[in-house]
């Protein structure tokens, strides 16, 4: 019954998309601000609407009703209940109400959020999210429905798949989506700048939290995603160059270049055309991504069950939308032409305008990857993947010039940099630089791209690490206080800078993880019985028994491990063999010790019925900084986002 | 004058740049496309073959996985059917690597004797379907079709 209103809403929350887009074309025709309350009705019912629809699967899930197929197939009565709320969005149809569903919170939310403010916008917002639900609605209820029953009812569901029971497979997929989903509202105000001809720096001041938010969500979504793939699927990396890895970069690549390239806008009015491309292509693209995974056209652990009717479909619908966004685009941008043209090659505008750069190359890169052997395989039926290798050899450039520019952009004056201000920002940080690459030389580090970036982090920390220092005496003398609370307060006086600044140490953290735990990441797989040992990277473990365990629904054989460093006794590790029973479906789950940042990471992928046992160590230095990057950058983020409004300049 | 030749400037190292990147992201394109082929067209490879990496799909035929431990590694066949292919592997075959199901093996068909395998795919789940087996047109049983090899 419940699952029945659920689909109900569903039905009619698509109806109300269309109310929506109703209202917004006669909102426009007719100037009368009632048919914009009418869609901001429809918006916030489709909302309410919505979150009974989530609410009924929700309860499917949890009161394990495999009448309705969905259910039946992404869950079992063995299942624990926190991976039955998980489930929901473990599969297709589920993900799409998720998808549809945060869309529809976040227009409800920028609908009363920007209504006094922005009113001249709202037609269009209205417009552009009801059209945008309507695709994904549409697609819901005609070739994706999680409400549908069958008959005769299963006994018990399958299972879900054991690799997605993980506490963060279940906040993977919301974040994602909240990444992707929460750039249609910069996009929105985007089309309305283009449609309605008010073409001025507002919708970007506007818009800004929005931008910033989405990037945190996208971002917490992928690093979420990439230490899940690190513990979970037991091959001790976090990042394969997997098609749909490749999906959600995509977007992120250039949400970051977008993210960057409004400051110039809002501080010189350039990039006026750039920007509004930019937002249309991170929206496009995030369309995309979801076109990628939900589909079936890639191969990859996470595509779901092939269907073309529905990726013809989703294909038709996100041509539609970057077709009119695209369009839109093109027919505006000769009256966008900025008057004002760069002065200086060495400026901040210019290195703006190479991290855009970058960041599209890189784009572009991963674009060519991920497609090209859907167009080959079209054209001339003939299947290829494009591996790993090419997309690091590509990335690793591309990552060292980011880096320098990220060293130099924040200190580099507007307009021209003078050969004074380049020395006096400049000189330390390259020192430092030198100095630090020369050490490492000395300390035997021979790898080329190791050398390459510690040069790169080096000066771009030191230049941050500088800046901070300075501006905390500068205050602590002003105010006379101590050295913190002058930096405290220095902060707080311009925090979006800062902050931006705290996200940049965290990407230079991030990226010593990433160099050191690739390029000095060691390996050892040995066969061995009970009471048998082995060395790896100065570390020596020892297998001391191998006893079966039980879970909720598996069972396991554990290997426990003794590990000794120096002939100190350091933990007992203890890698698990498991089958889950309901889907005889067998996994490997690792077992990490955490040491000097780095992980000592075990596996033990199988054992054989006579007591012999395959045992895969993998040493990965620094890979700690990795994650703890990761939250840095978060870190900053947060700061950026909840910085005093009134600071705003 | 002063204003053209530095607007020239810009714009040279832009594209400057940009070719650069450019080049980098189109010339290291071709070699490293990995060809997916089937166990037939391995025996058709001419020696010419031998130093291009390939993905291989098919099913592992039954009986024939020997593991070895020193070091540690696994031979099989390989069939699509109409033809079966040796394979050497050296490492850990992923967790739903079995006989008589579909996997993708990736390396060199070096000698014109054994493919060298220097990755092996396996999957297994009721959301996945093996696209790549049922393109490449291997007959396998509905139940099996449950199944995709993944990267």
């Amino acid at each position: 019954m419940i699952v029945e209103l659920g689909h109900f809403a569903v039905v009619i929350a698509l109806v109300l998309s269309l109310v929506g887009i109703a209202s917004a074309v006669i909102t426009l025709r007719t100037r009368n601000v009632d048919w914009a309350r009418v869609g901001r009705s429809a918006i916030t019912l489709i909302f309410v609407l919505l979150a009974i629809g989530m609410g009924a699967l929700v309860t499917a899930f949890i009161t394990r009703d495999f009448s309705v197929a969905y259910v039946a197939n992404h869950s079992n009565s063995k299942l624990p209940f926190f991976y039955t709320v998980a489930a929901v969005w473990g599969g297709h149809e589920g993900s799409l109400l998720l998808w549809v569903f945060i869309l529809s919170a976040f227009s409800t939310l920028a609908v009363w959020l920007h209504w006094r403010t922005q009113p001249m916008i709202m037609p269009y917002l209205i417009g552009v999210e009801s059209g945008v639900m309507f695709g994904f609605l549409a697609l819901i209820i005609f070739l994706s429905n999680p409400f549908t029953r069958i008959f005769p009812v299963p006994p018990d569901g399958k299972d879900l798949n054991p690799l997605l029971q993980d506490p963060a497979m279940v906040l993977h997929p919301p974040m994602l989506y909240m990444g992707y989903v929460g750039f249609s509202i910069p996009f929105s105000f985007a089309m309305a700048a283009l449609f309605s001809g008010r073409l001025g720096e507002e919708w970007i001041k506007v818009t800004q939290r929005w931008t910033i938010f989405a990037w945190l969500c996208l971002t917490t979504g992928i690093l979420l995603g990439g230490y899940w793939a690190y513990y979970e699927l037991g091959w001790g990396g976090y990042w394969g160059w997997d098609p749909v890895e490749n999906a959600s970069f995509m977007p992120w690549l250039v949400g970051t270049a977008y993210l960057h390239s409004v400051l110039v806008q809002e501080k010189r009015k350039m990039f006026k055309v750039w920007n509004l491309f930019l937002i249309i292509v991170t929206f496009s693209l995030s369309l995309i991504g979801t076109f990628l995974v939900r589909s079936g056209v890639l191969t990859s652990v996470h595509t779901f069950a092939t269907d073309p009717e529905r990726g013809l479909y989703i294909l038709m619908f996100v041509a539609t939308v970057i077709g009119i966004a695209f369009g839109t685009l093109m027919m505006r941008s000769n009256t966008l032409k900025s008057q004002i043209v760069m002065d200086s090659l060495v400026s901040r505008e210019s290195v703006f305008l190479f991290n855009n750069l970058f960041f599209l190359v890189a784009t572009a890169t991963v674009f060519l990857g991920t497609l090209y052997p859907l167009i080959i395989e079209t054209l001339q039926g003939a299947k290829v993947t494009v591996g790993p290798p090419y997309y690091n050899t590509v990335f690793m450039p591309i990552a060292i010039g980011l880096l320098f520019l990220m060293g130099i952009g924040p200190y580099i004056p507007w307009r021209k940099a003078s050969t004074a201000a380049l020395k006096k920002h400049f000189q330390v940080p390259t020192i430092a630089a030198m100095v630090g690459t020369l050490l490492l030389l000395v300390t035997g580090i021979r790898s080329a791209y190791a050398l390459a970036g510690a040069f790169v982090v080096i000066f771009a920390a030191t230049a941050i690490v500088l800046d901070f220092g300075s501006i905390a005496r500068l205050y602590a003398h002003r105010y006379h206080v101590n050295v913190v609370k002058g930096f405290v307060s220095a902060f707080a006086h311009n925090q979006r800078r800062y902050s931006s600044l705290v996200t940049h140490l965290g990407v230079l953290v991030l990226v010593v993880g990433i160099i050191a735990s690739t390029i000095y990441q060691s390996e050892k797989v040995v066969s061995l019985r009970v009471g048998d040992e082995f060395m790896i990277a100065g570390y020596h473990l020892k297998l001391v028994k191998i006893h079966e365990v039980e879970g909720r629904n598996w069972i396991a054989k554990e290997g426990v491990f003794e590990l000794y460093r120096d002939g100190e006794f350091l933990t007992t590790l203890r890698p698990q063999k498991r089958i889950y029973t309901e889907s005889q479906t067998p996994t490997t789950e690792s077992a990490i010790y955490a040491i000097n940042l780095g992980h000592v990471f075990l596996t033990m992928p199988d054992v054989s019925p006579d007591g012999e046992a395959v045992a895969r160590a993998v040493i990965n230095p620094l890979i700690l900084l990795v994650w703890s990057g990761g939250g840095m950058m978060g870190l900053g983020v947060l700061l950026n986002l909840f910085r005093p409004r009134k600071k705003d300049a | 004058m002063g204003t053209t030749y530095k607007k020239t400037g810009i714009v040279v190292s832009i594209l400057l740049v940009a070719g650069a990147l450019g080049y980098l992201a189109l010339g290291n394109f071709g070699d490293n496309l990995v060809y997916f082929v089937t166990p037939s067209e391995v025996r058709a490879f001419t020696p010419d073959h031998s130093r291009k990496k390939v993905r291989v799909g098919g099913m592992v035929v039954k009986g024939s996985v020997h593991t070895h431990s020193e070091p540690v590694g696994l031979t099989f066949e390989l069939t699509d059917g109409a033809a079966t292919i040796p394979v050497v592997f050296r490492g850990i075959p992923p967790d739903l690597f079995k006989e008589g199901q579909g996997a993708v093996v990736e390396g060199y068909w070096k000698d014109g004797k054994t493919f060298y395998a220097t990755m092996i795919m396996a999957k297994h789940s009721e959301d996945y379907m093996p696209i790549e087996l049922k393109r490449a047109g291997v007959q396998l049983p509905k139940k099996d079709f449950m199944r995709t090899l993944s990267p």
